[in-house]
């Protein structure tokens, strides 16, 4: 994806000054820069969520990914770790350009696996306030944005949806950071202008070369409530194939990636 | 002393006058800041255990205050199942979620909820129950399926009969509730068509309750004044004269509601109802006054010798039973309902601001006017003639004088049956019943009552009695509230119930397929757990913890009583005492109650019990006024007699009719007490009077069937119908509290009138005891005082203090003892002996 991105830049800086680009260009470097680092990835994770009571709990679980295609499709395997009455349980996503991902489900309780019908990804991931779009990307093609802003070294950019079917916010802000492209925030706004959530990088490291958000937090503004997931042990490019992403492989997990 | 008052007022009335009205606009000032309570919550104090744990569960399981929006469509077979309609309802959902002051992520309708349901093969779907408006016939149709599929939804959202829809509105705060209704409504008309749309909830049933309370006040208030003013002109048919008490009267109106609203207490139904108690009250006085005026400038021809004499006759009875009237009211201080506390004080406030302006303005105001004024009444002065109301008199003292006895036996016979009806009062009430049937929101409750199963919303929470966490995931305590959950709604009083266990049941079964077969409490703990958390992949996880807690520790399920009166939430409370302890729970386990319905049954008990000790409590109070104003144990019991029969006949008329015993008819008790006392006061200190110096029973007694008599009867009239205006208020308990007040001050004079002339024929000597000895000389009256005295401690002991009634019966018995012994010692004193042997 580096060599990808550089060679968009070398073409970009061909045409049109470094200090120019357009809005596509920024969006869609933030999209790789934040969704598609290596070719696949795989880290533990910790979330834990806090009610707007300040009722907190976690969730563990590892999480494994692969490009198939760079700024395409993408397959996610999740497999719960804590809290013990649900650990062994998988979600695997199959990310879909154009199309309704694929989701499964596997509850080791019941030896069941179920496929999901996801109509839309703007549903709760495992009960969080990060919503499957946050942690899978949304599709840049989604929306229209417009660079409205350059703050402290970050783009500005409003994106507001070409369908707003489907959406339950109006249009959003995001921060780019201009030197590593990484998605600093973002701020949903309804049709009155009210905030309702917002996302945010906490921390970021340099992981294999790859800037990497290894802490952020979703807050749900308008009930209050935020959640923060902790990437640790984050590893990029560590050969894993295509074929434990299927159906066979959520009863029996792939014990040399999960261990 | 307070005479002096009086006499300040004769010679300094121009500085009294401007006093009155430099106090009447101070109190003006502090209006602006009126705040108004129609929270029926706060009938309980903010800090009392049932409303702090309301609150805990509101804000532990996100329950919020909702406006209810029913929407029903008679036009179409399938009511709002259709196109149109629920195209409407979701371009209306979506405009609502903009409204300010709502929590549009919390609204309950089929747009803003998610639909667990079959995918495709082997595929199971979250997804917006109502996406988007349905396009045919036949989605409309398999929204409607879906929805009452759904346990969240059925019979909430969705009514059972599948034709009408409710939109649950949270607000942030209650008092947002009646603006946004209007926004709603606003929103609403821009969609005509088929529908009805209804609002209710309790949140809008308080808010309209304070716009109606203010219609209220500005209505029957002035209306009470009205036919005041017009009663007093049939009596006095002089304008100038009357105008006195009326000033009187706006006066100590404007003052109390002035010192209420200054000293920052909000107006409360109750308090709202404060002018219309002082109106009359505040006009008694002076009628005194007026009319013993009239009388005897006939004989002085002089405004300050005339007033110096009628003020020195009427000073002592005025103080007394203004001094009863206040303890009536003040009483109200000692109930457990903050509202009725600050009523009883407000009014009996009032009451002692009445009597002082009385005491001040009316002289003050008579030695004003122009004497040639008084020429024109002196010609009307003659009003002592009013013929039907002395042919009525003299029949009644006819049948008293012949029929002594039998009259007594009537009363104990009518106190029997009273005491037996009073035994069948049902004690109920329900804040959506304040509203008269043909409101818009009792319209709304019938409608949306035809569709739903209930829609009186209370919250059953369970909690292991250790806290551990965890345990309401385990199958077989889940299987327990399934159990108790089915009970309850076998007892036909509930409606519909909700709980987690419905929630993952229904999870559980569209996992494995959607057969309802396996529309059952998974296996296992982990596969609840895992269950619960595929469900937390939905649009709305948080529905969850309406539920549950995040750490299972504790269940809230939701009740739809199907109505709100609160004996049936009584019972359900009860039942599901009986139940638990029936049916052990596989882990120990609290059941506590929260919602707005158990609220209501809570303040309604302590309304209950509290009312009958302010009952008490006045009873004791005022006897001991009796006992200090005729110094006599005897005089002072007979003269609680006639008001005492009156409360049972009319508190039994409830019993009988089955009128329910609810907040307004419980106030009422305490403080009629002490307004309808005046009567015997009056009739017992004139008959003492007239036979002092007639020193004939017989023809003292007769006497008083004529002017005494008639005051009154005018006396009782004025109160009475200074009541009325309340029937035509448009909400139920003025209403009641103006019927009420209408019967027992009727009711009362017509008893004093029978029931104590009875008692002089029967025994003159109780009533007309001319022995100049003290009390102590007495053995027998020494004794009654001493039971008075231990009812007293007995009472204070029962009502303040932790101790039970074991404790008390012990410590009144040894009252009575050791009082009993005084007495005795006492009734051998020298100055007795040598009383009697004068004798």
């Amino acid at each position: 994806m580096k060599r990808y991105g550089l060679l968009l830049f070398l073409f970009f800086v061909g045409t049109t000054p470094a200090w120019a680009q357009t809005v596509e260009e920024i969006v869609n470097k933030a999209n790789l820069a934040s969704y598609y680092a290596g070719k696949s990835g795989q880290s533990d994770v910790v979330m834990t969520i806090t009610d707007a009571q300040g009722r907190q709990r976690t969730r563990e679980f590892r999480i494994l990914r692969l490009n198939v295609k760079e700024g395409g499709e993408q397959k996610f395997y999740v497999y719960f770790r804590r809290p013990t009455d649900v650990a062994r349980m998988v979600y695997m996503v199959w990310k879909n350009i154009g199309k309704d991902d694929d989701r499964w489900l596997y509850l080791p309780a019941l030896d069941l696996v179920k496929r999901v019908a996801a109509t839309d990804k703007r549903s709760s991931f495992a009960g969080s306030h990060f919503v499957y779009e946050d942690v899978s990307g949304r599709g840049v093609d989604a929306d229209i944005h417009e660079l409205i802003g350059d703050e402290g070294g970050l783009f500005k950019i409003k994106n507001t949806p070409k369908e707003a079917k489907g959406v339950e916010f109006a249009y959003y802000f995001v921060w780019i950071d201009k030197t590593n492209f990484l998605p600093m925030k973002a701020e949903y706004y309804n049709a009155s202008g009210k905030l309702l959530r917002t996302v945010e990088a906490l921390e970021i490291k340099d992981v294999q070369g790859y800037p990497t958000a290894v802490k952020s937090q979703a807050t749900d503004v308008e009930r209050k409530g935020s959640t923060i997931i902790d990437f640790t042990n984050v590893v990029y490019d560590v050969g894993i194939e295509d074929g434990i992403f299927t159906e066979r492989y959520l009863r029996q997990p792939p014990t040399q990636w999960v261990q | 002393m307070l005479k002096r008052i009086v006499t300040f007022g004769i010679d300094r009335p121009k500085v009294i006058l401007w006093m009155t009205l430099l106090v009447v606009v101070a109190s003006l000032l502090s209006y602006p800041r009126i705040q108004v309570d129609t929270d029926p919550e706060n009938m309980l104090p903010d800090t009392a255990s049932a409303r702090v744990f309301h609150r805990e569960v509101k804000q532990e399981f996100a329950v919020y205050d909702m406006v209810v929006v029913g929407i029903v469509n008679k036009k179409d077979p399938e009511g709002v199942f259709n196109v149109e309609t629920l195209t409407k309802i979701y371009q209306i959902t979506e405009e609502i979620k903009d409204v300010p002051g709502v929590i549009s992520s919390e609204i309950y309708s089929l747009s803003t909820k998610d639909n667990i349901e079959q995918g495709g093969i082997g595929e199971v779907k979250f997804d917006w129950l109502m996406a988007q408006p349905p396009a045919s016939r036949e989605e409309a149709l398999a929204i409607r399926a879906q929805a009452q599929d759904h346990p969240m939804l059925y019979g909430s959202v969705v009514s059972e009969d599948g034709q009408a829809l409710c939109l649950y509105i949270p607000v942030e705060r209650k008092d947002l509730s009646y603006r946004v209704v209007q926004d709603i409504k606003k929103i609403v008309a821009r969609y005509p068509g088929d529908e009805e749309f209804h609002f209710t909830g309790l949140p809008v049933a308080n808010d309209q309750f304070g716009v109606e309370m203010f219609k209220q006040m500005a209505v029957s208030a002035p209306l009470a004044g009205l036919a005041i003013f017009l009663l007093m002109w049939f009596f006095f048919k002089s304008l100038v004269l009357i105008v006195a008490p009326m000033l009187v009267a706006i006066a100590t109106v404007v003052v109390t509601m002035g010192l209420l609203i200054g000293f920052g207490f909000p107006v409360h139904i109750m308090s709202s109802m404060i002018p219309i108690f002082l109106m009359p009250i505040a006009v008694l006085d002076c009628v005194h006054i007026l009319s013993d005026f009239s009388e005897k400038y006939r004989f002085f021809h002089d405004q300050k010798k005339t007033i110096t004499a009628v003020m020195d006759e009427l000073f002592s009875p005025m103080l007394y039973t203004t001094l009863t009237t206040f303890a009536g009211f003040f009483s109200l201080s000692f109930s457990a309902i903050p509202p009725v506390q600050v009523f009883g004080i407000a009014v009996a406030v009032g009451v002692a601001i009445a009597w002082a302006l009385t005491m001040t303005f009316i002289p003050a105001y008579i030695m004003l006017m122009d004497p040639k004024k008084f020429s024109g009444f002196r010609k009307t002065g003659d009003e002592e003639k009013s013929p039907y109301l002395d042919k009525i008199l003299s029949a009644v003292q006819f049948l008293v004088s012949r029929h002594a006895k039998k009259i007594l036996a009537a009363t104990t016979i009518l106190v029997a049956v009273a005491i037996y009806g009073i035994a069948r009062i049902q004690v109920n009430d329900n804040p959506v019943r304040w509203f008269a049937p043909t409101h818009s929101l009792r319209i709304a409750d019938r409608v949306l009552n035809d569709h739903f199963a209930g829609t009186y919303e209370a919250y059953l929470v369970l909690e292991a009695a250790d806290k551990s966490e965890e345990i309401f995931i385990q199958p077989q305590v889940m299987r327990y509230v399934e159990s108790l959950q089915e009970a309850l709604l076998a007892t036909g009083l509930v409606g519909k119930t909700t709980s987690l266990v419905d929630v993952t049941k229904k999870i559980y079964y569209e996992l494995l397929g959607g057969d309802k077969v396996n529309n059952v409490i998974p296996p296992t703990k982990e596969a609840v757990a895992q269950c619960l958390i595929s469900f937390e992949n939905s649009h709305k996880p948080d529905d969850l913890w309406h539920m549950t807690t995040p750490d299972y520790s504790k269940v809230n399920i939701w009740l739809q009583l199907k109505s709100g009166d609160n004996k049936y939430m009584a019972k359900v409370v009860k039942f599901v005492e009986q139940y638990m302890q029936d049916h052990p729970a596989p882990q120990a386990m609290t059941a506590r109650w929260a919602g707005l319905t158990y609220i209501n049954v809570v303040w309604q008990n302590n309304m209950v019990v509290g009312m009958l000790n302010n009952f008490l409590g006045s009873f004791i109070i005022v006897l001991f006024m009796m006992l200090f104003l005729f110094r006599s144990p005897v005089k002072a019991l007979i003269s609680m007699i006639p008001l005492s029969v009156t409360i049972l006949f009319i508190y039994s008329l409830l019993g009988f009719f089955g009128k329910d015993y609810d907040m307004p008819v419980a106030v009422l008790s305490a403080l009629t007490l002490g307004l309808s006392v005046d009567f015997a006061i009056h009739y017992i200190q004139r008959i003492s009077e007239v036979n002092h110096h007639t020193k004939d029973w017989k023809k003292a007694a007769t006497e008083m069937f004529t002017g005494p008599g008639r005051a009154i009867i005018r006396n009782a009239l004025v109160v009475a119908i200074g009541f009325l205006p309340l029937l035509a208020a448009p909400l139920v308990p003025y209403k009641t509290v103006g019927f009420f007040m209408f019967t027992i001050m009727a009711f009362s004079s017509i008893a004093t009138l029978f029931i104590l002339p009875a008692i002089v024929y029967f025994k003159p000597q109780w009533v007309l005891d001319e022995n100049k000895k003290t009390v102590s000389c007495h053995c027998g009256s020494c004794m009654l005082v001493a039971l008075f005295v231990a009812l007293a401690v007995a009472y204070v002991l029962l009502g303040y203090t932790p101790l039970g009634w074991k404790a008390t019966t012990w410590i009144s018995i040894l009252v009575i003892v050791g009082l009993a012994a005084l007495c005795h010692i006492a009734s051998k004193r020298n100055i007795c002996f040598n009383e009697r042997g004068e004798k």
